[in-house]
């Protein structure tokens, strides 16, 4: 009586543990299964997710330690989509700025020519109050470039956004031309470099 | 203690010598671009003394072009001023010039300069600065409201100074040539 108790109680104790193997597999199985399912989005996705969203959904599943052959094969391909799109994100945004620079430095070169054949004060001031529109400030240094040889540069006395406007009002010549500008987190220009056309 | 003398004036004459070498080696092409660039400062200090001479520009721009205009002048610089009807030349400080200019008694006033040159090439001086003399020719012609015109030529040397200088801008060194004019001395006064 007492051996069958016992034996029954094993036998009980044993199906238990393996219900419990058996749970856990599934459960395995499931989270492998939905990071497959979440890694496979990432892979195939056709602009319905945010590269945030891709990033999270990635982390998350690594963060899982699956240490399945296919799921960490799925995972570079992953990874290689996300910086694939992170590239292309950061060509379109340096295209962007390029067009924008252009744009900008187009308008510029625009209104040096304005300014300095302007037909009277009036309209030269008009033109140079818009242009210093484009200046981080009236302030803003602006370098003339005389001569250049390889890496060294020698440049005219440093002069300011709002005074070189004048001067383009006062001389009525625009000898300089646009070498190089850089602009602040608001798209403003904060150094102007001008090189001399002649040169 | 004589010899210890000798040495060290050896020493400086030495150091003398390397700099003013240092300072030479400036190839023609940067050289022409300095030149070009003192030359076009007295341009512009032409045009300048033509807008403030000018009776028809306001009075509040007239009082920025001499700010400006004195932006081209070292400190204590002096403009030699002729008439036809006076021998001597009487010299006044640049501000003072260019504020009786603002001023001149003519109902219409026109300053132009011509035949600008080089009389005397820049040239290397032992401070370490580019010294040159440029000549002028400046035709004035005054018109008083009862129709009478006045009317000179005046040949005038201006004295250019050239210093390299640098300067920080946005965190960056930037070595530029500093280009200063002197005295404006009189040179002739003809009809």
């Amino acid at each position: 009586m007492i051996a069958f108790s016992i034996s029954a109680g094993m036998s009980g104790c044993k199906s238990k543990k393996k219900l419990a193997r058996e749970q856990a597999a599934a459960e395995y199985a499931s989270k492998v299964e939905q990071a497959k399912k979440d890694l496979l989005s990432i892979i195939n996705d056709e602009g319905g997710m945010t590269l945030q969203q891709k990033e999270s959904k990635l982390q998350r599943v690594k963060g899982m330690n699956l240490n399945e052959p296919e799921i960490l094969a799925l995972i570079r391909q992953a990874e290689d989509v996300i910086a694939a799109e992170k590239e292309e994100m950061r060509r379109k945004w340096e295209e962007e700025n390029k067009k924008k620079e252009e744009a900008t430095s187009l308008s510029l070169a625009d209104y040096f020519a304005l300014v300095a054949g302007a037909s009277s004060i009036e309209s030269a001031n008009l033109k140079i109050n818009e242009a210093l529109n484009l200046f981080a400030g009236p302030d803003t240094p602006v370098l003339i470039i005389i001569s250049q040889e390889g890496d060294l540069k020698d440049y005219d006395r440093p002069t300011t956004a709002k005074k070189y406007l004048e001067y383009l009002k006062d001389q009525k010549k625009n000898l300089n031309e646009i070498d190089n500008i850089e602009y602040d987190e608001n798209g403003k220009i904060k150094l102007l470099e001008l090189i001399k056309k002649d040169y | 203690m004589k010899r210890l003398g000798l040495i060290l004036f050896i020493l400086a004459g030495m150091a003398f010598g390397y700099t003013a070498q240092a300072q030479t080696e400036i190839s023609p092409e940067r050289k022409r671009a300095i030149d070009s660039l003192a030359m076009e400062k007295i341009r512009d200090l032409g045009k300048y003394i033509s807008i403030i001479g000018n009776k028809q520009t306001p009075f509040s721009e007239a009082k920025r072009v001499i700010d400006r205009t004195l932006e081209l002048f070292v400190e204590d610089a002096q403009m030699g001023v002729s008439s036809l009807y006076k021998q001597e030349v009487t010299y006044y400080g640049i501000r003072e010039y260019l504020e009786r200019l603002m001023l001149l008694n003519y109902d219409k006033v026109k300053i132009e300069w011509f035949n600008i040159q080089y009389i005397s090439d820049l040239e290397l001086q032992p401070d370490g600065r580019y010294v040159g003399v440029i000549t002028i020719f400046q035709r004035f012609e005054g018109t008083s409201d009862d129709g009478l015109i006045y009317k000179d030529v005046t040949k005038k040397d201006i004295t250019v100074y050239v210093e390299r200088k640098q300067t920080q801008i946005g965190g960056k060194l930037i070595g530029f040539w500093d280009v200063l004019l002197g005295d404006i001395r009189v040179v002739e006064t003809t009809k």
